[in-house]
């Protein structure tokens, strides 16, 4: 039995690991909302934009957070165009399937292009503050993770306020709730969901840059992170942010508590474990409305 | 009236067609079958147990992909633990190889029943998740479990047939491989003349009328998908005992899966030979660009972007987009009958003949310019 202090540093990691998994999950979320896409390539666009962070801050020197000055407009126009240029020209009878292929190839794309370009070495960025960290209630806490958990709560919280309290917020909420009705009330919804998928990729952006702070990225990572972030989607019931943010916290929390006791690899199948439980004993997932009864 | 007179006639190009189909058939069948006495060297003969593998592998991801639409990115994970269990079977139960082969197989079909029950009581999306999970769950298993399955370091099969040399070894799996093409493609082929693949058909068009007209959909997605894994998962198997030698990396890849599902696509999923001819056209340029380029991340690049253009562009697959080309240029390409009198339609039906139709048209368009 570990002692309680280990006990606490778990669940203090765990909470920060969470953050990262909610906000992540809050994009692939987005996307599931305005388009019923499951976004596959979701998790690639976050490697992608660590090593965008980890390259501009090899050349330059720069820190790695001001690269989401770059990347995070960057990726929101990518995504735009994605939502514009490739996945409304698919069928609307077989879109669920086959925006999941079209996505899926995307993720190869992009996974093969950083091999190409960057060789499949471990990279990973060494700053200043790299090793700095704090103790607190005898549980000690790396300064990079605070602040990779710092970000991905104020993206979170932008993302909330955005949604909650702004006309275009509004638009978005009722072109995920109900798109004709929202285009009977003159919402040019077809622009509104390229907005959201570029909004959703922007989250990508945050996620990866966090990322690239504590973590050692190589080409191929993004399979080890889409898997456990599907996981928490359909855990929270597909379409429900608050229930993506509580699924990623729990199960970020207990991937945490797991690896006391079994190893990092082993620790991850609980992500796995809790998705066919889900489906297996409560499909809607556990927080989904409506929508997630169906998908 | 028309239709009687129509009979006769669709009677006697079903039976020319099926001569042609037939014809075709034991053609392919013959070139199949003696392409290993062609081969120049039995370099070739990989490069067919290849296409071969990649051939069965395809046809059995088309069970669930081309009858129901639903569409398995995770595929790989049956082939690679129908390999897996084979491996194991022989080597820690000390199985005789082909008894493994199957006994992997109803492994495998069994453990299909409750990833088919999580994956297919809620629609597509949740369906593609599954599958996808499952391989990087199992990819996870098999490595840490190094103790069991040999871990990163491999599992090494021993042959089933140890007195043979080498050729005769790739020639004995060329045909074994064909074989299983073969009752694949025939179970297929079965299932799409039946009345449980027309109940599956019918999910694909439209679940929800499936549904209420009283097909008994979850039963019928769950029984092809069974049906689907453990032809995969014989597959599998099968290439274990051929290559002998297997890693996690390899049998558990996400990739794998994606090579199945293009080439199905590519081929085109509604049809028989589809998935076949897919595997022909990516097996081919697979192994080619292993030789001529090595591997390089760029085959990622390639698998990519080709994906992207099938489901963009021609989702239905070549054949389908082929046929099409070829209607185009055959008929007059008349969607609508507005500006036709009712006389010259029944003229037309009459005859049939494509010739006085652009004849009829022709004279039409001259008609209305004068």
């Amino acid at each position: 039995m570990p002692s309680t202090s280990l006990i606490f540093q778990s669940i203090v990691l765990g909470v920060l690991l969470g953050g990262l998994y909610a906000l992540l999950a809050a994009g692939l979320t987005l996307y599931f909302g305005v388009m019923r896409v499951v976004m596959i390539a979701h998790s690639a666009f976050l490697i992608l934009a660590a090593y965008l962070a980890w390259y501009a801050h090899r050349e330059t020197g720069i820190d790695p957070l001001l690269t989401l000055v770059a990347t995070v407009p960057l990726f929101f126009v990518a995504g735009v165009a994605m939502q514009r240029l490739l996945l409304t020209r698919l069928r609307p009878a077989t879109l669920t399937m086959m925006s999941v292929l079209l996505t899926f190839s995307v993720a190869l794309t992009i996974e093969g292009l950083l091999g190409y370009a960057f060789s499949g070495t471990q990279r990973r960025i060494r700053l200043g503050y790299s090793s700095a960290g704090f103790e607190f209630l005898g549980a000690r806490i790396a300064a990079v993770k605070l602040i990779a958990f710092g970000m991905a709560a104020l993206a979170l919280l932008g993302l909330y306020v955005l949604m909650k309290h702004s006309r275009f917020g509004q638009a978005l909420r009722a072109t995920i709730q109900q798109r004709e009705a929202a285009q009977l009330l003159g919402i040019d919804t077809d622009r509104i969901a390229g907005y959201g998928f570029g909004l959703g990729l922007a989250t990508a952006a945050v996620g990866g840059t966090a990322l690239a702070l504590d973590t050692t990225i190589y080409p191929s990572l993004h399979w080890h992170w889409i898997g456990p972030l599907m996981a928490i989607i359909v855990v929270g019931g597909l379409g429900s942010v608050p229930g993506a943010a509580i699924a990623a916290m729990t199960l970020g929390m207990l991937q945490s508590l797991l690896q006391l006791e079994l190893s990092t690899t082993w620790a991850q199948t609980v992500f796995y474990v809790a998705l066919f439980a889900t489906l297996a004993f409560r499909p809607q997932g556990f927080f989904g409305g409506r929508l997630a009864q169906r998908f | 009236m028309r239709k009687g007179s129509e009979l006769p006639l669709r009677a006697g190009r079903l039976r020319t067609s099926t001569l042609l189909h037939v014809g075709a058939l034991l053609a392919g069948v013959a070139v199949a079958l003696s392409f290993p006495s062609m081969a120049p060297s039995p370099y070739e003969i990989t490069v067919g147990i290849a296409i071969l593998n990649y051939a069965v592998l395809s046809t059995s991801w088309n069970f669930v992909g081309g009858f129901t639409g639903y569409i398995s990115l995770g595929h790989g994970a049956f082939a690679g633990l129908g390999a897996y269990g084979t491996g194991l079977l022989v080597t820690k139960a000390e199985l005789p190889p082909f008894a493994a082969l199957f006994v992997a197989a109803a492994l495998v079909a069994a453990l299909a029943v409750p990833v088919g029950y999580a994956a297919l009581r809620v629609r597509g999306a949740s369906f593609v998740i599954v599958s996808i999970a499952l391989v990087l769950i199992l990819l996870l298993v098999f490595q840490s479990w190094a103790s069991f399955t040999g871990g990163s370091r491999g599992l090494v099969v021993p042959r089933p047939f140890p007195g043979m040399l080498r050729s005769e070894h790739h020639r004995t799996f060329y045909f074994l491989f064909a074989a299983l093409l073969g009752v694949a493609l025939l179970t297929w082929w079965i299932i799409d003349r039946s009345r449980f693949g027309m109940g599956l058909k019918a999910i694909r068009e439209d679940e929800d009328k499936a549904q209420s007209l009283g097909t008994p959909i979850f039963a019928y997605k769950l029984v092809v998908f069974v049906v689907s894994a453990t032809f995969t998962s014989l597959a599998g198997g099968l290439y274990a005992l051929w290559f002998g030698d297997l890693d996690p990396v390899f049998q558990f890849s996400i990739l794998s899966g994606a090579y199945m599902v293009l080439m199905a696509l590519l081929g085109g999923v509604r049809h028989l030979y589809g998935p076949l001819l897919g595997a022909l056209i990516v097996g081919y340029a697979l192994e080619y660009s292993k030789v001529e380029y090595g591997d390089t991340p760029l085959h990622l690049v390639v698998a990519g972007l080709l994906l992207g253009v099938v489901v963009m562009f021609m989702p239905d697959g070549v054949i389908p987009a082929a046929t099409a080309l070829l209607a185009r240029f055959r008929t007059s390409g008349e969607t609508s009958i507005r500006e036709v009198t009712a006389a010259e339609l029944k003229e037309r039906h009459g005859q049939g003949n494509g010739t006085d139709e652009s004849e009829v048209r022709n004279s039409e368009r001259s008609g209305s310019g004068g």
